[in-house]
């Protein structure tokens, strides 16, 4: 009871503190509006604009239109941009939280190192069916169809923009892109001169500091390098079993050579940390029983990439990349090692005045190494080379000129796991007005195996007396998912300062990962026969998902954005062979149940007198049956303040409530792990040349 | 009932009706919300009757910096001023109406749309659209030899090659300057356009 009574007084106190803060923010807000009309009124009954001088001309404020880059606009497709500034002001602190901002995006935080992903359905602690891309290199590993997002942790300061494709993208972007592209774009080394430091600490981010220093001639040759170093605290754990938090460092450079018609751009990176997880360790001999083992995952690894961009002029252009990857990942259950050589090549043409032509061609080799450490988890063989080399053709169809033009492609990729696979698209269109787009789109995409489909195997304990066990084990007939794709989507700019974006989507899919009929048999080694359960993966599940997403932006004045979106989607799948539910992956219930129905985003963006400024981000997302977790709403407040070269700011997270669960851990005995409340401060030094 | 149990029996109830104290910070940030958005609708709606646009500005800038530029002789052979748009115009018929019934150095200002970069002669201004971002760098080239003072909003102009560039400042539409790449283009720019710039690179020839 007493307890419980100062906690009551605690939250009074909040209470207080949160209204008074509340009340000033709004007095000071009447202020600045104020002297906002004050500056209008002197303003008006002036001389014609031309009329003033330069230096006048640089004391009016003025409105301006929502941005939508003309790229973006014409997109015949559902695509999506956070911002540099959406990151800085939203207070996000990694690479999949700011994914949160963009619609369709469904984010579980899994714990404090893993994230599940997806984009309209299909959600996965793989972030399977999602293809991620940093400044072209792609991030996405075969080793199990997805993405380690804990390594993709780049200085949030230095992401110009995350560019979010929802649905196919089969024909440009290449394999696995089947719900969508995430592309992530740093900043080009000519923005980048000066020194920028940033410090951060708080309760689960202990720390995240990152330094900059760049330079350049400016036209020409420009560079920068940075080092960064975190460390995070553990997400909230029921049993007290704090395992996750984590740490890692980062260092890297890029520099951007522009010589009039030839672009160069040279990057690269190196990082190492420590990732925890726990995982279920056991032995084929007796007693045999898997025990859930918190194991360090060492991570390391780094890449190089170079492109080269010449522009032919008249709309032409040529671009030619190569980069090399290495990852690395050793723990107790399994180490991987395995370095990536990429080569891009892409042609655009213009042909007559309507046609705008391109073909390329991608190779990539991804040789490996597995090191087995638990005689439960194993990929066999444990050295390979996987490879996925390509050519796509498209052609961008001008009809009507700047009204309606058609696109029509297909890729033709061979990849080691099912050989060829081929990935057409058609898109339309249709701009009636500068401010107004629709378009609509029909494409093929697959994911293609990794190996953990095609060469897994997980044994656990299925009875001690006798011993049986359970074995899920990968299949070499495993096949490509696929997806026929039907969406369609309509942008609109309202005036000058309301956008609306809205995209429909039905997706058919085939082939989805399951699970095959169980067979069993004896095993002899190692010694003491056991039985063996073995359930194989399979191709054995079809069906479709449709949903909508409605994303407005409000520019309400030009101190004051609102921005939003609401998604929906629906998943009806059905068996297609006799596919077991036997697991938290690969059967119907977790592809359907997986992710959230009703998603809402909101975020607003509000600049204050004497540079301040304050931002709210709110967000629900409806429940997840299959993994236990419930609806939850919470919101992000940040506070900041400018001062000359100086940015402090205070943030905190999640909010509404102490914790909250996001995602299952596949184990039905396991405790949900709840994602913390979170609060840091942060101080940005940043001196542009 | 004494005080003491009074307030605890409150303090019981209000256990009950929030659900324990994070209910009740639940509700505080929800009405934060709810008050700040209110007072800045009715706030915003106000502050923002008679702005001008930025392209009303950027037009003005357009007209404006003509009178700070000296061109080669050889440029100045047409009898018309004109001020360029290549790409596709964000000005609408801003830039027409800003420049109508003027002139700078005597000659009738005109604004005109050209679709290519070699269409650009005769140009005094060209404004460079966002939607020619994919060939900035040969459309520049090209404009390099036509003697024209290249204006632009993309955000690497400058690193581009480009002469000035549009910045915010806050809400403030200001320029800054690249000198190197107006003198390759034997374009003289004068000091006071230099002093409100933000910016400028490269220093002035003697």
């Amino acid at each position: 009871m007493n307890s419980s009574k100062s906690r009551n007084q605690n939250a009074v106190r909040y209470l207080l503190l949160l209204l008074s803060i509340s009340l000033l923010v709004s007095i000071s807000a009447l202020g600045y509006c104020q002297s906002l009309s004050q500056t209008e009124l002197a303003q008006n009954g002036q001389e014609p604009l031309k009329e003033l001088s330069l230096e006048q001309l640089g004391k009016i404020e003025v409105t301006t239109a929502t941005k939508t880059p003309e790229a973006l606009w014409k997109t015949p497709a559902a695509i999506y941009v956070i911002t540099q500034e959406d990151i800085r002001r939203s207070g996000v602190t990694s690479i999949p939280e700011a994914l949160r901002l963009a619609p369709g995006v469904e984010v579980g935080r899994i714990d404090a190192n893993t994230w599940a992903i997806g984009i309209r359905g299909l959600q996965s602690n793989f972030s399977k069916s999602v293809l991620v891309l940093i400044d072209g290199r792609s991030v996405y590993t075969p080793l199990f169809s997805g993405v380690f997002w804990d390594v993709q942790d780049l200085p949030l300061g230095d992401v110009e923009r995350i560019e979010v494709i929802r649905g196919p993208g089969g024909t440009i972007w290449g394999p696995n892109a089947v719900n969508g592209v995430i592309n992530i774009i740093t900043k080009n080394a000519a923005d980048t001169h000066g020194a920028r430091l940033s410090l951060l600490t708080g309760n689960v981010d202990k720390t995240i500091d990152s330094l900059r220093v760049g330079g350049g001639h400016g036209q020409g040759f420009n560079y920068r390098v940075f080092a960064r170093g975190f460390v995070r605290g553990p997400e909230f754990h029921q049993d007290g079993n704090n395992f996750d938090g984590w740490h890692q460092e980062r260092g890297g450079f890029r520099m951007d050579w522009d010589s009039r018609a030839n672009t160069y751009t040279v990057e690269g990176d190196l990082y190492r940390g420590d990732s925890p997880h726990m995982v279920g360790l056991g032995t084929l001999n007796p007693p045999s029983l898997g025990v859930q083992t918190v194991v360090d995952s060492a991570v390391s690894g780094g890449d190089l990439l170079a492109r080269w961009r010449r522009d032919l002029g008249n709309g032409s252009d040529i671009y030619l990349q190569v980069y090399f990857d290495r990852t690395q990942r050793i723990d107790r259950s399994l180490g991987e090692s395995r370095n990536t050589w990429d080569i891009d090549f892409v042609h655009r043409l213009k042909l007559g005045t309507r046609n705008l032509f391109s073909y390329g061609a991608g190779l990539r080799w991804s040789p490996f190494y597995i090191e087995q450490s638990s005689q439960t988890i194993d990929i066999e063989p444990h050295k390979d080379t996987d490879h996925a080399h390509s050519i796509f053709l498209q052609d961008e169809l001008q009809i009507v000129p700047n009204r309606f033009s058609l696109t029509g492609g297909v890729k033709v990729q061979h990849n080691n796991f099912t050989g060829f696979d081929a990935q057409p698209t058609l898109r339309a269109l249709w701009t009636p007005s500068q401010h107004r787009t629709f378009w609509a789109a029909v494409t093929r995409a697959v994911t293609t195996p990794s190996r953990l489909e095609e060469d897994f195997n997980l044994t656990g304990v299925a009875s001690l007396n006798p011993l049986i066990f359970l074995r899920v084990s990968g299949n070499p007939k495993f096949q490509s998912e696929t997806l026929l794709g039907y969406e369609g989507g309509y942008r609109q700019l309202f005036g000058q300062r309301v956008y609306m974006d809205v995209a429909v989507f039905h997706n058919d899919y085939d082939n989805l990962q399951s699970f095959g009929a169980p067979s069993t048999f004896l095993e002899n080694t190692p010694p003491a026969p056991h039985l063996v359960i073995d359930v194989p993966y399979a191709n054995q599940i079809a069906g479709a998902t449709d949903g909508f997403e409605v994303s407005p932006n409000l520019h309400v004045t030009n101190s004051w954005q609102l921005a939003g979106s609401y998604s929906f989607v629906t998943a009806g799948l059905h068996a297609a062979g006799g596919t077991a539910d036997i697991s938290s992956t690969g059967s119907i219930k977790t592809y359907e149940e997986s992710s959230p129905r009703h998603q809402v985003e909101a975020r607003s963006f509000l600049n204050l007198p004497f540079h301040f400024e304050f931002d709210q981000t709110y967000r629900y997302a409806s429940s997840l049956p299959a993994q236990n977790v419930h609806a939850y709403q919470t919101m992000d407040a940040r506070v900041g303040f400018n001062y000359k070269e100086l940015q402090f700011s205070l943030t905190g997270q999640n909010l509404f409530q102490p914790s909250h669960f996001e995602w299952g851990t596949g184990d039905p005995n396991q405790a949900l792990i709840g994602v913390r409340r979170a609060v840091y401060a942060s101080v940005v030094w940043n001196r542009s040349r | 009932m004494n005080a003491a149990a009074a307030v605890e029996e409150n303090t019981r109830r209000a256990n009950l009706r929030h659900r324990g104290s994070n209910f009740g910070l639940t509700v505080a940030f929800r009405n934060i919300s709810w008050v700040l958005l209110a007072c800045l609708l009715v706030l915003g709606g106000v502050a923002f009757a008679d702005r001008p646009s930025e392209y009303q500005v950027k037009a003005a800038y357009l007209y404006n910096f003509g009178k700070f530029v000296n061109w080669p002789a050889d440029a100045g052979a047409t009898s018309e001023f004109d001020v360029c748009v290549l790409g596709s115009d964000p000005f609408g018929a801003l830039l027409d109406a800003t420049v109508s019934d003027s002139t700078i150095n005597g000659k009738r200002v005109v604004a005109r749309r050209i679709a290519r970069a070699q269409d650009a002669a005769g140009c005094r201004v060209v404004f460079i659209a966002s939607s020619e971002s994919p060939r900035l760098s040969s459309d520049l080239a090209v404009l390099s030899r036509l003697h024209v003072l290249t204006v632009s909003d993309n955000p690497h102009f400058l690193a581009r090659g480009g002469m000035i560039q549009f910045v915010f400042e806050g809400d403030r539409v200001r320029f800054a300057v690249n000198l190197t790449a107006a003198q390759e283009a034997g374009l003289t720019l004068s000091s006071e356009l230099l002093k409100v710039a933000t910016k400028v690179i490269g220093t002035q020839a003697r």
